[in-house]
């Protein structure tokens, strides 16, 4: 059985990656007083790329075109990982919040790579950019992350979200305030939204993930950009399951499924319009400022590491 | 009015006197249309001319004609442009260059502001400035050498023979410098332009701008039409200053016939160019934020635009406001219907506008982008007489509508913003302040509006008389200037745009930033390329 709840959550996150994606843009385009396009765009978009034909540069080596394969399958895999409606629908028998962190690395060491292979002066910098700002994401991940650990004593992400689930509310405590924080502004940059890089911009120069993915086209392209929704609905889950801890432990039949599919696709939908809302209250900061912000967020994580120490006594 | 025409005329005999004992019999003095004064001096106190020009007399120099003249006296001709800050004065510095030895003093060693006239003559003419400091190819990067198309021998609609030597950029080398070519295809849907960055990091050291890339011949393609013919070609030189291009040449066949246009036409002008200022300003203010990704600024800047030219579409039949001007006046009325339109819809504008630039001015994680980037030193700015709202941001008070009144201007009050930090900040305070005063300049002009005829016949032109005509466009001064010749038609005509003035600023004001600022640096001056490829 357990195997059927793994390929059902699968298809659930993949399913749903896109939708939460047009959800942003939708409330986005809400907030400047536009009707923008319709929730089901992105999955338009990514029809419509996997229909087209691919140019690929001359100067492109086999990093390129393999780079969109091993992305994806590197956040596939994370997806297996992170619980989204019950804690057991995940291979956690196979690694934990550490395997978790270096799966999101290894796609993004290789889309660096890739978008400096063509030799495209823009490749280049959005590569140097996005490591620049990730050298920063991921201690403040790990630190958010190990907090939460700390106090359920595992490293275990189904634990972790099972334990979330059922202590609840009872969970509140100023550590995991503080890890949510740092967690949301990770959060921010791990998808790529304004403050610190902006998915929508078609000005080259000014691009950090969209920068490297500007050589792709037709059906590397689409698998480019469903790894990228699919890894911010994967932060949005973390976020949901492991940070706010509220819905309760659902039982594993028709009608806990059912309620605890809601209860998570609700959140996530939640975290989506407040991303959308901070993305568009804020400009884009300027890129030496970033670390200012990524810094906050580390010293809030490791803030609630230390809280959470003290408070185990 | 009297007394200004009578110190206007003191002011000419002491600048004969001036001029007279500077330079002694050599050069020759002619005035004319009452504000323009014409010294012709010889080649070799071309440099010295154009210097005490500047200097002593306080004035900018604003444009620089070379014409082929070699028909009428077998030399060609240059005129330097000069428009006095004090006074509505223009002084034109004219010299002759002969047939057999094409080449003349460069005056940019003196005067930097004559840097891309004077190659643009070289390139166009084939008559080479001598100590030019840079005087490699401008307008024709991608054409051969040997042909000069402005030339009356070339034949218009000759197919320019290319060359595939591509003209190198001016590289900064080092170690960690990395070269960054951005163009000529951009991402948006804009024009062509080559950017070539050298940058350490995320720092821009060296930005050079290969521009010129759409050149359409209109200069060429206007010689020998007739006035009336032309007026098509000018209002396409440009998409968004189409008014203010077909004013500038309008005025200036106007000054060559002698014509004084109807008062109705002066304040029906008057309202569409500031119609075509507020269009633009308000989607330049949304530009802006594109650069920073504020969306919400840039959507409500977008709004804001179409509906201004939804209005447009309303007065003219089409959005950018063509088939307004003739020579001699204008060919359409503002009757009380479109007036109350006129002004209902600026009351909704102004309304919306007010709450947008609450939002703007005091964000501060956009004012956080904007403050201190994208910094033009006035000196710079005055050295190279930036123009418009990018002028006025680094310290100018220059503003051709207060400087030298056309249309209705005179009759009208309004503020000229200047600011002088030089950076984004104070160019996008710039254009909303001039916002804010079109409203006003708009509504003063429909309560003015006099009854009567809309345009008057053109008196007769004489054969190779040359008047001036100017704007200030959204961009800034755009000036053009016109030679007639046989039977009321075109002899030689010269289109100056406020962006061929200001694209040189944004080469100066880039450097020292980060790379993601160069989109609103850019934006900030809002520039086109098409107004070069004239």
């Amino acid at each position: 059985m357990g195997f059927v709840y793994i390929v059902l959550h699968l298809i659930l996150l993949l399913l749903l990656a896109p939708l939460v994606e047009g959800t942003i843009r939708k409330t986005k385009a809400f907030w400047q007083n536009r009707e923008g396009p319709g929730l089901l765009q992105p999955y338009y978009n990514l029809i419509k790329y996997l229909k087209k034909d691919s140019v690929i540069s001359d100067n492109a080596s086999w990093l390129y075109w393999s780079a969109p394969y091993l992305t994806f399958a590197s956040i596939a895999a994370a997806a297996l990982l992170i619980p989204s409606v019950s804690p057991d629908m995940t291979i956690s028998f196979a690694g934990d919040i550490i395997l978790l962190c270096y799966l999101f690395a290894f796609a993004r060491f290789y889309m660096a790579l890739a978008g400096l292979d063509t030799g495209s002066a823009f490749g280049g910098m959005g590569s140097s950019r996005e490591m620049f700002i990730s050298a920063m994401v991921e201690p403040v991940m790990f630190l958010a992350l190990f907090s939460i650990a700390l106090k359920v004593n595992s490293t275990d992400l189904s634990v972790i979200a099972g334990a979330t689930a059922s202590i609840g509310l009872g969970l509140m405590n100023p550590s995991h305030i503080l890890a949510m924080i740092a967690m949301f502004i990770v959060s921010l940059a791990e998808t790529g939204r304004i403050p610190i890089d902006n998915p929508d911009t078609h000005l080259e120069l000014t691009m950090v993930h969209e920068g490297m993915l500007l050589e792709y086209s037709g059906k590397p392209l689409a698998l480019m950009q469903y790894s990228a929704m699919l890894k911010q609905m994967l932060i949005l889950t973390l976020l949901g399951n492991v940070f706010l801890p509220w819905g309760g432990l659902p039982s594993i039949d028709y009608i806990g499924l059912l309620s605890g599919s809601l209860i998570y696709i609700v959140k996530i939908f939640i975290l989506a319009l407040i991303t959308a809302t901070v993305e568009i209250a804020n400009n884009k900061l300027r890129i030496f400022r970033v670390p200012g912000l990524l810094m906050t967020a580390f010293f809030l994580a490791g803030l609630a590491v230390v809280v959470q120490l003290l408070l185990k006594g | 009015m009297r007394e200004v025409i009578n110190s206007l005329e003191l002011y000419r005999n002491k600048l004969l006197t001036l001029y007279r004992n500077k330079f002694g019999e050599q050069i020759d003095f002619e005035f004319l249309m009452d504000n323009q004064i014409i010294v012709t001096v010889p080649k070799e106190l071309l440099v010295s001319a154009c210097l005490y020009t500047q200097q002593t007399l306080k004035a900018p120099l604003v444009d620089m004609i070379g014409t082929d003249e070699r028909e009428i006296d077998e030399c060609y001709g240059l005129y330097y442009v000069f428009a006095s800050n004090d006074l509505d004065l223009f002084i034109t510095i004219s010299t002759r260059v002969e047939r057999d030895n094409p080449a003349f003093p460069s005056v940019t060693p003196a005067i930097h502001a004559a840097h891309w006239y004077e190659r643009e003559v070289k390139d166009m003419l084939g008559v080479h400035p001598i100590g030019h400091p840079d005087p490699k190819r401008l307008v024709r990067h991608f054409w051969s050498k040997e042909v000069h198309p402005l030339r009356k021998d070339i034949p218009k609609g000759m197919k320019l023979p290319r060359t595939d030597k591509e003209l190198p950029f001016k590289q900064v080398k080092g170690e960690g410098i990395f070269q960054v070519p951005v163009g000529p295809i951009h991402a948006g849907i804009i024009e062509p332009g080559h950017f070539r960055f050298s940058v350490q990091g995320e720092y821009i050291i060296n930005l050079e701008a290969k521009l010129f890339y759409t050149h359409r011949g209109i200069e060429k393609l206007a010689e020998e039409m007739n006035f009336h013919q032309a007026l098509p070609l000018v209002e396409r030189i440009c998409g968004v200053c189409s008014f203010s291009h077909s004013t500038s040449y309008c005025q200036a066949v106007e000054k060559l016939a002698g014509t004084e246009i109807p008062d109705r036409a002066r304040y029906i002008r008057t309202i569409i160019l500031e119609l075509e200022r507020l269009y633009n300003h308000l989607g330049d203010v949304g530009n802006i934020c594109a650069g920073t990704g504020f969306t919400f600024g840039i959507s409500q800047g977008s709004r804001l635009k179409e509906t201004m030219m939804q209005l447009n579409e309303r007065i003219a039949g089409n959005r950018y406001l063509r088939g307004i001007n003739v020579p001699g006046g204008v060919q359409l009325d503002l009757d009380n219907e479109i007036s109350m339109q006129i002004r209902e819809t600026l009351t909704a504008v102004a309304g919306d506008f007010r709450e947008l630039k609450e939002i703007l001015v005091n964000n501060d994680s956009f004012n956080e982008r904007l403050i201190g980037t994208g910094v033009l030193p006035p000196e710079i700015a005055l050295k190279m007489n930036v123009v418009g709202p990018g002028g006025r941001a680094s310290g100018s008070r220059r503003d051709v509508r207060k400087n030298h009144p056309y249309a209705a201007y005179s009759n009208t009050e309004f503020q000229v913003p200047s600011y002088t930090a030089g950076d984004v900040k104070s160019r996008l305070l710039v254009r909303i302040d001039e916002i804010e005063e079109s409203f006003g300049i708009i509504s003063q002009a429909l309560a003015a509006i006099p009854g009567g005829k809309l345009n008057s016949a053109l008196g007769p032109i004489k054969p190779q008389s040359y008047a001036l005509g100017y704007t200030e466009s959204p961009r800034g001064e755009n000036i053009h200037w016109v030679m007639a010749g046989q039977g009321n038609t075109i002899f030689r005509y010269r289109v100056r745009s406020a962006s061929y003035t200001n694209w040189p600023a944004v080469q100066a004001a880039v450097p020292g930033n980060m790379v993601p600022d160069f989109p609103f640096i850019n934006k900030s001056f809002e520039l086109f390329y098409s107004c070069l490829g004239r």
